[in-house]
């Protein structure tokens, strides 16, 4: 019943409206009972006498969403691929090859699926609502589009156009589809179906009719590309920069290009459709797809969330204008974000020096989208006004939150807390982004300190998604919801954490950079570790250069605090006392692992690094497994201690997103604990004890882990 | 006199620095100038922005893209959309218009919270082209055949040289049809009388005998009391610092016009401006062309009591009053009586004064015709003189000879200073007052709050 409801054939005479509005979903998706449901109707309208066919979406942001992830993400085998798929080509070929126009009125999201179906139809209409995207960003979730959008896209826009848009998973605007020739009319939002109407009764009176668009290429250049010599070039160029984007570890946008290359030009509709099929079918069934779907619930479920697990529907206060204490590089970076997002910002700091720094790192970063034409003067100018700076208290007993950013000094930092609290409203939400100091702590310098949260971000913050919520003993739900959704509202992804030294994400990263510097002292050169790591595991980067982007003098900072805090657990490697006087800084000096030019640019290793830490020139007797194990085990050995130890996070889940977000950690691999599920605890526990013997007892197994190695148990279970 | 509920209270007010025109200020238009003095008053006055019912601002430059500025200033500023806001021109007393425009709104009840300011960036008043030239621009845009185009281009080219020529050959103050128009010397020309200021100026020297060395040494002092005030960091409780875009390298903090090393000597070597010949009137002894902007915070009291604001200063009245155009610098002796009538004191009541320095001449002229009871007999109708105006108790931090006169935002600038001024030296009452361009004065009267 509810099937039938969901896709309504409504009849205007000659005309008939196809309304697509799932009962009981949010959004239009292609699941298997809707493609049977539409299967039926194409062969009734075979058969009809209607003239032509509009489809329109009766959901308000939504086109059609996409096809079902949770049926994509059930795909186990290849049979099960190929039967899905099959079914679904048969449909959209009905589609196409209907005696009937049809009309695709599109209005809101048209992604993925809901994108192949309208490319299936004759004329594409699209409304110029901004909410209105058509896109295909199937490889996001690692496969690619399986419905014939890899033959159809390349058909309709050029191979070029359809190669930027299937790779990299993008979406487009009206405007941009109208100019790439995706959509034929971008028409005003309230006139869209009035527009589908007049084009339908010219249709009915024989002035239009079926119309199966070609890509016709505009300049000559255009023309030479898509030539039998241009295309290898552009297949072979576009090959590079995958390999280059991805370092192969990712294996759709490889083969959803080969499955280009191999069908485009190719006049047998069956013969391309086999191909697209086999190669979906290859890449779906696959660990990676699964495991970047899951990601992609992880973060949409953040969407729902509100930060208090207890509480699902609390609305807490919205935060309208912001202060933050700091201008520097974690201030001023905040305070851009905050404006970026529409909230009202006032930055606080002691010189005019330090405030004009603040001002200016946000005016270079929209600069930046101004050039690329992201961005209007008028928006730029719109955005810099929502920035304000002084060097007292002004304009805080209007504010809803005040975000500390200043030196990481406990003292220093209580005593402006305990000055700040003064001149706020009582309702004000005091949040400090320590990276590594007790929140519990501060929050004694707040006489309410319910009202006080942490709020971690990281940096740069415009570019590192995570936000690390810490809820400390007192904090209230109304704040830490509070502080929840304004991380949401900056476009983040927040995960709230208990306080504990360095949190979630830098408590696990440190072990993994002490015990890097332990492989330093054990021989290994900082080029070949940081390769294996970024080239052979996926890091984002190595943890050399990762220890550089932090600064030195922070990173030995918070090695001090972990042993204080952690106590025997962590062990100092001789190295940290030569490095902290070697005067290496790491990018922030243009010193550290690497050398760095004026513009922070990384020219290499600096070789005198191994003189300058009284280490004889690498003799690289750890092999790439040891290297790597050692690495990401040590940090899967203190995440066990996270989750059941200490509890900082309740679920294996907020330490994968943690790690994704925060850190980079390859997405590929599922998250640090689903990868040590992929290897099993057993064997993890097995090869940590071994390095333990080896190489110190600080990597002796946790005894969560080790409980866990007992019973075979996984992290997810 | 009794307080009342609708008394209008003046919270707080804030200014940028004043900066001589063409130098830091230079690139910011007038609008977010007026931001940034908005913004710092909504913030230091912790100013719930839903409350605002009017902004009112002064400009007269009147930039082509941002024809109503106080809108655009508002919303920049984070004013909510719906609050209106409108834009008020008086010449030199735009930016006490706003004030006494705001001070009417809450009296009659139909506001209790207006922002009043002014804002002006006169090194962006423009340079227009004369009407000659202007329509051979037109016969080109029309010209649709190639002969037509290339005739019409003929002409531009024509008239490009007619231009040089003009400009060469014919004074400054001299326009023509070929003539680029600019901007700020039209504003400064009287287009009743067609005088410029400073003629005006030279007017009311000679005819109130000032010599050259009197009005230098009146400059000299503004200098003085300016470079003295901003020292003592006096000027920075009523200035927020201005950061300048796009590099962020650089921000003012302070006025820049007071010299410190200026000298009598020096003043003296410059050449009078407007007459060569018999003129007294120079560069050094006027004030300064000049870039700013000032906002100040208006409420009933009770509105301000309810929100537990402790105001600065009360307006106990104001006036405006026309005269002569040509000796419009007399101005502040037309309205000050007026505005003293309404209150009920007379000047000797005055602990402070503001007027505003458009010239030396033109205040020692002020001085000397408000003393005078012949001028107030035949020129205002009164018995008795205005009143004396004590020296040491005018312009106490200089005026506008050393921090200049951007002429839509000075008259907020003078109740800023007069109120903070009045705080510290715990004066009950205080005048502030400026002639105006085009015949006309314009005087506030303050009285101090207990706070």
């Amino acid at each position: 019943m509810s099937i039938q409801e969901s896709l309504r054939l409504v009849s205007h005479g000659p005309i008939a409206v196809l309304e697509w509005d799932l009962i009981g979903e949010k959004v239009n998706k292609l699941s298997s009972p809707i493609m049977a449901r539409f299967r039926e109707i194409l062969a009734e309208l075979k058969t009809s006498p209607y003239k032509a066919i509009i489809f329109v979406s009766k959901k308000q942001k939504i086109f059609i969403a996409g096809a079902d992830i949770e049926e994509i993400k059930g795909l186990s085998n290849a049979m099960e691929c190929r039967q899905v798929l099959s079914e679904a080509h048969e449909i959209f070929n009905a589609l196409e090859d209907l005696p009937i126009p049809t009309i695709a009125a599109i209005h809101g999201a048209c992604l993925g699926g809901g994108c192949e179906l309208v490319m299936a139809c004759d004329y594409r209409l699209a409304s110029d609502a901004k909410e209105t995207k058509i896109g295909l960003p199937e490889i996001k979730l690692g496969v690619f589009p399986g419905f014939g959008g890899c033959l159809r896209l390349p058909r309709i826009v050029g191979l070029q156009a359809s190669l930027d848009i299937i790779l990299q998973g993008k979406s487009v605007d009206s405007k941009k589809a109208l100019k790439m020739g995706w959509v034929d009319e971008c028409v005003p939002e309230q006139l869209l179906e009035k527009r589908a109407f007049a084009l339908a009764q010219e249709i009915v009176s024989g002035k239009k009719g079926k119309q199966f668009k070609k890509y016709v290429p505009k300049t000559k250049l255009d023309s030479f590309l898509e030539s039998f010599v241009g295309r290898r070039i552009v297949f072979s160029k576009a090959k590079k920069s995958v390999l280059s984007a991805t370092k192969g570890f990712y294996p759709a946008p490889l083969k959803a290009l080969e499955v280009i290359q191999k069908t485009y030009g190719c006049t047998s509709r069956e013969k391309s459709q086999a191909i697209e099929m086999a190669g979906f079918g290859e890449v779906a069934i696959g660990p990676i797809s699964k495991y970047l779907i899951d990601i992609f619930y992880l973060t949409e479920s953040v969407k729902k969330q509100t930060g208090v697990p207890s509480l699902p529907d609390l609305k807490p206060k919205t935060i309208r204008r912001m202060a933050v204490l700091g201008a520097g590089t974690m201030g001023g970076g905040i305070a851009q974000l905050a404006a970026d997002n529409q909230i009202e910002v006032r930055m606080k700091d002691i010189t005019n020096e330090a405030l004009a720094l603040g001002y200016k790192a946000a005016s270079d970063l929209w600069q930046k989208d101004l050039q690329r034409k992201k961005l209007t003067a008028f928006d730029f100018q719109r955005k810099m006004s929502l920035i304000s700076g002084g060097l007292d208290f002004s304009g805080f007993g209007q504010m809803d939150l005040v975000v500390e950013a200043i030196v990481e000094d406990m003292e220093v930092k209580k005593k402006v807390i305990a000055e700040t609290v003064k001149h706020c409203s009582d309702q004000c939400i005091i949040a400090t982004n320590t990276s590594s100091l007790s929140v519990t702590e501060m929050a004694k310098a707040h006489p309410y300190p319910k009202n006080f949260v942490g709020m971690h971000f990281f940096n740069p913050v415009n570019k590192m998604p995570l936000v690390e919520v810490i809820r400390g003993p007192q904090s209230s739900d109304e704040a830490t919801a509070a502080v929840f959704a304004c991380a949401k509202r900056m476009g983040k992804i927040p995960v709230v954490v208990k306080d504990g030294p360095g949190f979630l994400v830098n408590r696990l990263l440190m072990p993994y950079m002490i015990e890097a510097m332990f492989i330093l002292e054990d021989g290994m050169d900082v080029q070949t570790v940081d390769h294996w790591f970024t080239h052979k595991f996926g890091m984002p980067m190595g943890p050399y250069r990762l220890m550089d982007e932090v600064g030195l003098d922070v990173c030995l900072k918070v090695v001090k605090i972990f042993k204080k805090s952690l106590g025997d657990r962590i062990e100092i490697p001789k190295i940290t006392e030569k490095l902290a006087s070697s005067g290496r800084l790491g990018k922030k000096n243009g010193r550290g692992y690497y050398s760095y030019d004026e513009k922070g640019k990384e020219m290499g290793v600096d070789h005198s690094i191994y003189k300058d830490l009284g280490l004889s020139q690498p003799t690289q007797k750890l092999t790439e497994k040891e290297v790597l194990e050692r690495g990401v085990f040590t940090m899967i050995n203190e995440a066990a201690l996270v989750l059941y130890e200490d509890r900082i996070v309740e679920k294996p889940d907020a330490v994968d997103l943690g790690m994704i977000m925060g850190t980079g950690f390859p997405p590929f691999r599922g998250g640090l604990l689903r990868y040590a599920d992929s290897l099993g605890t057993k064997y993890i526990a097995t090869e940590l004890d071994v390095y333990a013997a080896r190489f110190g007892k600080r990597l002796t197994t946790s005894q969560p882990l080790a409980n866990m190695a007992k019973n075979d148990r996984k992290f997810y279970s | 006199m009794a307080k009342s509920g609708r008394d209008v209270v003046i919270v707080d007010g804030v200014r940028t620095p004043f900066a001589k025109a063409n130098s830091k200020l230079r690139a910011l238009h007038p609008a977010e100038l007026g931001k940034v003095a908005l913004k710092e008053l909504v913030n230091r006055t912790n100013l719930d922005v839903n409350l605002v019912d009017e902004v009112i601002v002064g400009n007269v430059g009147n930039p082509s893209d941002a024809v109503n500025i106080s809108r655009v200033v508002a919303l920049r500023a984070g004013i909510p959309q719906s609050v209106s806001a409108h834009s008020v021109h008086r010449n030199c007393a735009s930016a006490m218009e706003s004030i006494t425009s705001g001070y009417d709104k809450i009296k009659a009840g139909s506001a209790d919270v207006v922002v009043a300011g002014g804002t002006e960036n006169m090194s962006q008043f423009p340079l227009m082209m004369g009407n000659a030239f202007v329509q051979t621009f037109e016969k080109l845009s029309m010209a649709r055949s190639p002969i037509q185009q290339l005739t019409a281009l003929a002409g531009l080219l024509k008239a490009d040289l007619k231009q040089v020529v003009d400009l060469m050959t014919t004074g400054p103050f001299q326009s023509t049809p070929f003539k680029p128009r600019v901007a700020v010397v039209e504003g400064l020309t009287d287009p009743f009388v067609g005088i410029n200021m400073g003629q005006t100026a030279e007017i009311l020297a000679k005819e109130f005998g000032l010599s050259r060395e009197e009005q230098d040494e009146f400059a000299l002092r503004s200098h003085q009391k300016a470079v003295q005030a901003q020292q003592s960091k006096r000027l920075d409780a009523e200035t927020t610092p201005v950061f300048l875009p796009p590099k962020y390298k650089e921000f003012v903090t302070q006025d820049i016009g007071p010299r410190a090393e200026q000298t009598l000597a020096q003043l003296a070597k410059l050449k009078p401006f407007f007459d060569r010949q018999y003129g007294t009137i120079t560069v050094g002894n006027a004030c300064p062309i000049t870039d700013g902007a000032a906002m100040v915070l208006l409420m009933s009291r009770e509105k301000a009591l309810s929100l537990g604001y402790k105001p600065i200063a009360s307006i106990r009245s104001y006036a405006f009053a026309g005269l002569e155009p040509e000796r419009m610098g007399l101005g502040p002796v037309y309205s000050t009586p007026k505005a003293l009538k309404k209150a009920g004191l007379t000047l000797a009541d005055m602990g402070l004064f503001e007027i505003n320095e458009a010239f030396a001449a033109q205040v020692l002229s002020c001085v000397k015709a408000m003393g005078s009871k012949k001028f107030a007999q035949e020129k205002l109708g009164l018995d008795q003189a205005v009143g004396e105006i004590d020296m040491e108790k005018l312009n106490v931090n200089g005026g506008a000879i050393a921090l200049g006169h951007p002429v839509g935002a000075t008259g907020t600038r003078l109740v800023i200073t007069l109120m903070k001024e009045m705080q510290i030296k715990n004066v009950q009452f205080g005048l502030a007052t400026l002639c105006i361009g085009g015949g006309q004065g314009g005087a506030v009267i303050l009285e101090r709050e207990q706070s």
